[in-house]
């Protein structure tokens, strides 16, 4: 019975693996296509393609500016959220919960809707279309994840800290640089690592707001619509690697911290 | 105590600065396309072989902003600033929409080559307004059948009936743009595309739905040429040299027809904008655009393939042959021109289309 | 346990301070998400020719069918989607949580959210190689004598479906696989002791106590499948259209945002109605 489970436990596994990887395999192996279509037969490897990008400097650029905005953005969005986190965690504030409810609200909201609706006040307001105005889109839907995390985390084991170093006399501002923001450091990088991630994935917010300079995953969208070629591989097998190399830094960072 | 003050604290410092820093940057990197010259267009002139030659000859950027249909081109303008656009690629029929609303300069006749053009693709009817010319026409070609020749029978391919016979059930695409599909479908039922009006919506919504139920998917630009290229479908509604030319060599078993009861004939114009702040430097570039290089540059851009206007377009001719340069004079005259409809007739033709797209 | 009761007000800080800390957030989220808001409800209420008040944007959305349609296709495929993924990733996340070696537990997990790396639009991408009618799975079903004539997979509904889940597989086994690993093993243990075999512990311990996890999974799986626009216009053909799909055609080709402001408040209401409805199960905060 118990080996029976195991057996099939293994065989669903294995289906589940080999589903979530498919589209991933063909990517990268079409990526190293030599013929124009990433399409069977393989014809590859060749590293055409691959040059075909970092020659583009549409793609380059637009790199650059996706790890501009999603690195600002986050960090604005953490801020923000450490902030307001503390400060409802700290403080008795009248309506707290209320409040918390609207700092949430846009986790339950559609990136489209909330781009739809940047979109249409700034038409009205004359704000013409940018990267900063893509970046505030990305505030708006990392800032509701960084406070949640992050107050979240705010437990006994921190406000004990905290009160013990007040009672010695450390004023507020000292107390949240010396206290806080360590104690809080983990809860405090996930709700930036996270933005990092939603940022520099995310489309449609960046599709709408921004004009001639604009992110990748937009500028692999045109990519994608001036022609089926390898690059468009290449471009998205690039990318995971780099995001690989990231999570792999971000779990290496993650667990020597976790000890402590 | 104090290092230990001084380390979260200047950390802090140092992040804030970097981040100001990085703010100012974006700042600056939005605010300082006014020097350059911003294009509005479609997605053929994006080609970095078209436009790097340009940019390097006269040191200036081109900032490019693609759009699909009159109406977004239109919107896009009306969202922004005046002078933040010198240039615009538009449908050559819809010139006069963009002169109503006061956006476009007319165009030094002298200073373009005009003599040189197709005279069946210049367009005056639409270009030239109150006796001023405020479009160029850049490119042209024709919204008819794409097929594949060796999974079709090249003669089906001359009627337009075919598209709707059983015999290609399911082996068809219809490229997702309603206004040439529609002039195929008036093609189909015997209208003329210029004279279609809201009595005819109901033939045309009926010769649609009998396209729609043929189809296996219905594409934008790319998804339709990828279809018949990789052999998803083996015909193309709305298909023609802009599809086919330019996958050639990768498929040299692509091609299209201008069948009996004719074809759509698209054409693009470049306008000037009244606005513009470099005025100078958005002649130029139609100049540029309009030369023989640029011509060709632009008839065999990579996101699609098209006539040149000018006859004198430095193709090699393996690309005329490709594009069937010489066959021009015919099939101009047995093609119709896109259909024009007013705002409110517009927007009858795309909920036509909607339904068409949610249609089983 | 809240820490607010545990706190206090600050001693010697002033009054000023607490508004100072939570007011740069509420400001942000008045101003760009309540205020565009409200910038959409009343342009969804203006003509978009004329400018003029109508309520002529929403009563097209009711009047026509192939408006409504929309919706009713987005909702039948975010269902099936929102389903077919907590069914894959349950009990995917339990042979992770359960049958997996400690050890390997955390690398088993890092694998199976590995593709969630891959840029979101490639995705989608690269399973229409993998479904195209000359794609890998039709040239692997046809070489291998399976099938004569190719499949359609690509540019239909199930397409679109597969690209979501997918994506939700990867999210859902993320979050139910916390949620089978916060439970203590001594309800099970007591499960057993009390004479309950594994299928009943499952159905009357394990399930029940993960339900909330799954429900916020799911929710989490609704809210983004339904406001999504890449995947069915890369993966459906347009062989029908998705409520995105038709608030980006009204943006793209015709600049019509009014129109496109009402869909979006439409649809964001029904997003509302769903949210209410698992309400219980949705606490984002800690209890």
């Amino acid at each position: 019975m118990h080996r029976a489970v195991r057996i099939v436990s293994w065989l669903y596994a294995l289906a589940v693996y080999a589903f979530i990887f498919l589209p991933v395999v063909v990517l990268v192996l079409f990526s190293l296509q030599s013929t124009s279509f990433p399409i069977p037969p393989f014809t590859g490897p060749s590293l055409r393609w691959y040059e075909a990008v970092l020659s583009d400097t549409r793609l380059t650029s637009a790199l650059v500016n996706s790890l501009l905005v999603a690195s600002i953005s986050s960090l604005a969005a953490v801020t923000l959220g450490f902030l307001s986190a503390w400060g409802f965690a700290r403080f008795v504030l009248p309506g707290s919960a209320l409040l918390r409810g609207l700092i949430t609200l846009p986790l339950t909201v559609s990136y489209l809707i909330i781009g739809m609706g940047l979109l249409v006040l700034f038409n009205w307001a004359g704000v013409p279309k940018s990267l900063l105005a893509a970046g505030i889109g990305h505030v708006v839907i990392n800032l509701p994840l960084c406070f949640a995390i992050i107050y979240s985390q705010m437990g006994d084991h921190q406000v004990n800290i905290e009160r013990a170093a007040r009672d010695l006399g450390a004023p507020e501002w000292k107390v949240l640089l010396l206290i806080t923001v360590p104690v809080m450091a983990p809860a405090i990088f996930a709700g930036f690592f996270l933005s990092m991630t939603f940022s520099w994935d995310e489309f449609v917010i960046s599709f709408l707001l921004t004009r001639f300079e604009t992110t990748l995953p937009v500028e692999i969208w045109n990519l994608l619509r001036s022609g089926l070629n390898p690059k468009t591989n290449a471009v998205g097998s690039l990318v995971f690697a780099v995001s690989i190399v990231l999570v792999v830094l971000f779990e290496l960072t993650l667990l020597r911290r976790k000890p402590a | 105590m104090t290092s230990n003050i001084r380390n979260p604290l200047s950390t802090l410092k140092c992040n804030l600065a970097a981040a100001c820093a990085a703010a100012a940057l974006l700042i600056a990197a939005s605010g300082a396309q006014a020097a350059d010259l911003n294009a509005l267009i479609w997605c053929d002139h994006s080609d970095p072989a078209l436009l790097q030659p340009f940019e390097q000859a006269n040191n200036v950027k081109v900032n490019v902003k693609e759009f699909e249909g009159t109406g977004a081109g239109l919107a896009i303008v009306e969202q922004s600033q005046p002078g933040d656009w010198d240039v615009m690629v538009i449908d050559s029929i819809d010139v006069p929409r963009g002169v109503e609303k006061g956006l476009f300069e007319p165009l030094p006749e002298d200073k373009l080559p005009f003599g040189d053009l197709f005279p069946q693709v210049k367009m005056d009817k639409s270009t030239i307004v109150d006796g001023k010319r405020y479009g160029i026409t850049e490119k042209f070609g024709y919204n008819t059948i794409g097929f594949n020749k060796t999974k079709v029978d090249p003669a089906d391919m001359q009627s337009l009936a075919s598209l709707t016979s059983d015999k290609y059930k399911g082996k068809v695409a219809i490229y997702d743009y309603y206004l040439p599909v529609i002039g195929m479908a008036a093609l189909a039922i015997g209208k003329k595309t210029a004279d279609l009006t809201e009595a005819d919506l109901p033939a045309l919504k009926e010769e649609l739905l009998k396209m729609k139920a043929n189809a296996k998917l219905v594409g934008e630009v790319t998804a339709s040429q990828t279809a018949l290229a990789t052999g998803e479908v083996d015909v193309l509604v709305g298909g023609g040299e802009w599809v086919t030319a330019g996958l050639a060599k990768e498929n040299p078993a692509l091609d299209f027809s201008i069948p009996k009861e004719g074809a759509v004939l698209w054409s693009q114009s470049l306008a000037m904008f009244k606005d513009s702040k470099n005025k100078d430097m958005a002649l130029k570039f139609i100049q540029y655009i309009l030369s023989p290089e640029g011509q060709a540059r632009l008839a065999t851009s990579s996101c699609y393939w098209g006539m040149p206007s000018n006859t004198k377009a430095a193709l090699t001719d393996d690309q005329k042959k490709v594009l069937r340069f010489d066959e021009q004079p015919g099939f101009l005259s047995r093609a119709q021109a896109y259909p024009a409809p007013n705002a409110d007739l517009d927007k009858k033709m795309q909920d036509m289309w909607t339904e068409m797209l949610q249609a089983k | 346990m809240n820490p607010v009761a545990n706190n206090g007000p600050g001693r010697g800080a002033g009054r000023a301070l607490p508004w100072a800390l939570v007011t740069p957030a509420l400001g942000w989220t008045l101003a760009f998400f309540v205020l565009p808001f409200i910038a959409m409800g009343l342009s969804s209420l203006t003509a978009h020719e004329g400018g003029g008040f109508a309520l002529s944007n929403y009563s097209q959305f009711f009047t026509n069918p192939s408006y409504l349609q929309a919706m009713v296709n987005s909702l039948q495929v975010t269902a099936i989607v929102t389903l077919v993924s907590v069914l894959l990733a349950y009990p995917f996340a339990w042979i992770l949580a359960e049958q997996v070696p400690e050890r390997w537990q955390r690398l088993a997990l890092m694998l199976a959210v590995l593709p969630f790396w891959t840029s979101y639009v490639v995705r989608s991408y690269s399973w229409l190689l993998v479904l195209a009618q000359n794609g890998v799975i039709n040239r692997v079903l046809t070489g291998s004598g399976l099938i004569s004539e190719p499949l359609q997979l690509a540019n239909t509904r199930l397409a679109t479906v597969t690209g979501f889940v997918h994506f939700f597989v990867m999210l859902l086994t993320l979050t139910i696989f916390a949620n089978l690993k916060q439970l203590s093993p001594s309800y099970r243990k007591a499960a057993a002791d009390l004479g309950a075999g594994p299928v009943r512990t499952f159905l009357h311990v394990v399930l029940p106590l993960t339900l909330p996890g799954i429900m916020v999974g799911a929710f989490l799986t609704f809210v983004l499948c339904i406001g999504d626009y890449i995947t069915p216009q890369i993966l459906g053909g347009n062989n029908e259209l998705l409520m995105p799909q038709l608030v980006m055609m009204q943006i793209g080709r015709r600049g019509d945002f009014p129109l496109a402001s009402a869909l979006s408040i439409i649809l964001m209401a029904v997003v509302t109605v769903a949210y209410l409805a698992c309400a219980r199960w949705l606490k984002i905060e800690r209890a």
